[in-house]
């Protein structure tokens, strides 16, 4: 078959012509609409890193297990047992003394440091204007922890996923 | 970043290019340009508008969902074309499509809708016994096209409604290029067969 044959058969030309004339079909109108719901567009990676984690996370008998576990080692790490392994266990109490010196010893540069600096600055006068006593701290401590899990709490059954039910996602026109 | 107006003028692949990077406006101009083609293609293949939408629509998903599989030294016409055909000569080969008159869908029940789903195939400009016999011709085209082998129908529709060469017909349908010429020679020669009463 050449292409001579194909082009230049004047038997065709009927055919060719009205062929050619031919108009195309138009799907619905919402087709574009449809088509784009099912599709999914890449995302930068970080993004999908997220989503992913926010989708595990959220799952809602996991999302309440992580944030009462959460809570609750974090308030029991503070109050308990961090003090507690320290004083009763040698081993521990000679590492985490040696830790706590060589930390001290940091934090006592640091905030020596930092004592200049705020001497220097007079934010000295401002600190001692606060005075806060012990009752106060304690105040203000349990307030914090309190605060702090309810955040968590609020924080789950704000972004907890709808349970059971398919979200059709249609994108803006 | 180009808008919409711009991305009008951008190549097939570069609008691709802004779609890899997850840019919905291309995906809406790839969607734009092809929606027509793609569903008349599959409509004269399939012959039921019902069935020619829902696989335009898979044919759509795959190709958006997959662009990242999208190489770029094949055309993205011939690519999305053989989606598309393939799609139809699956859907032909799962089941007998009955006959259509394109004077409107089968599915179609009402004068009204028998006349929004016909075939708009001629110049409004045409005086009124123009356009009878223009739509009455075209009617005919279609249903001699209905009558061709789907691989004939697939050639000779990517051939003179699209306007697609033989090379890129051959590479849409996974064809030897000389295949490709015999089935539209031979497409030809049905279509000049059923439309001869018309010419006479």
């Amino acid at each position: 078959m050449t292409d001579m044959e194909l082009t230049a058969a004047p038997r065709d030309e009927f055919v060719v012509r009205e062929l050619s004339r031919l108009g195309r079909h138009s799907p619905g109108p919402a087709f574009s609409q449809h088509v784009l719901a099912r599709v999914s567009r890449p995302q930068p990676g970080a993004v999908v890193l997220l989503r992913r984690a926010r989708a595990w996370t959220l799952e809602p008998r996991r999302a309440l297990v992580l944030a009462g576990g959460y809570a609750a080692s974090a308030v029991l790490a503070l109050w308990l047992v961090l003090p507690w392994l320290a004083a009763r266990s040698a081993a521990i109490g000679f590492g985490a003394q040696w830790l706590s010196e060589r930390a001290l010893g940091a934090v006592r540069d640091a905030a020596l440091a930092l004592a200049g600096w705020a001497l220097a600055s007079g934010l000295a006068e401002l600190v001692r204007s606060l005075s806060p006593s012990g009752e106060r701290m304690w105040l203000v401590l349990v307030t914090l922890s309190i605060g702090y899990a309810g955040c968590v709490a609020g924080l789950h059954y704000l972004l907890r996923t709808p349970r059971g039910k398919n979200v059709l996602v249609v994108p803006p026109v | 970043m180009p808008v919409a107006k711009d991305l009008r003028s951008l190549t097939d692949r570069e609008v691709v290019a802004l779609a890899q990077a997850g840019r919905e406006a291309a995906y809406r101009e790839l969607l734009r340009r092809y929606e027509r083609p793609v569903f008349s293609l599959i409509y004269r293949m399939v012959r039921n508008r019902a069935l020619a939408e829902d696989l335009a629509q898979d044919t759509f998903v795959k190709v958006l969902n997959a662009l990242d599989s999208y190489r770029p030294d094949h055309k993205f016409s011939s690519w999305i074309f053989k989606i598309a055909n393939n799609a139809a000569i699956d859907q032909l080969r799962r089941r007998e499509i009955q006959t259509l008159s394109l004077d409107g869908a089968p599915d179609a029940r009402t004068p009204h809708e028998l006349g929004a789903t016909a075939l708009q195939a001629r110049d409004r400009s045409e005086s009124p016994l123009a356009e009878l016999e223009a739509r009455e011709l075209g009617s005919a085209i279609e249903r001699a096209i209905g009558r061709l082998r789907p691989e004939y129908r697939a050639c000779i529709l990517l051939r003179h409604v699209e306007g697609r060469s033989y090379e890129e017909i051959a590479e849409t349908l996974d064809l030897p290029l000389g295949t490709v010429k015999t089935y539209i020679h031979r497409a030809r020669h049905e279509l000049r067969e059923y439309l001869s009463p018309l010419r006479d």
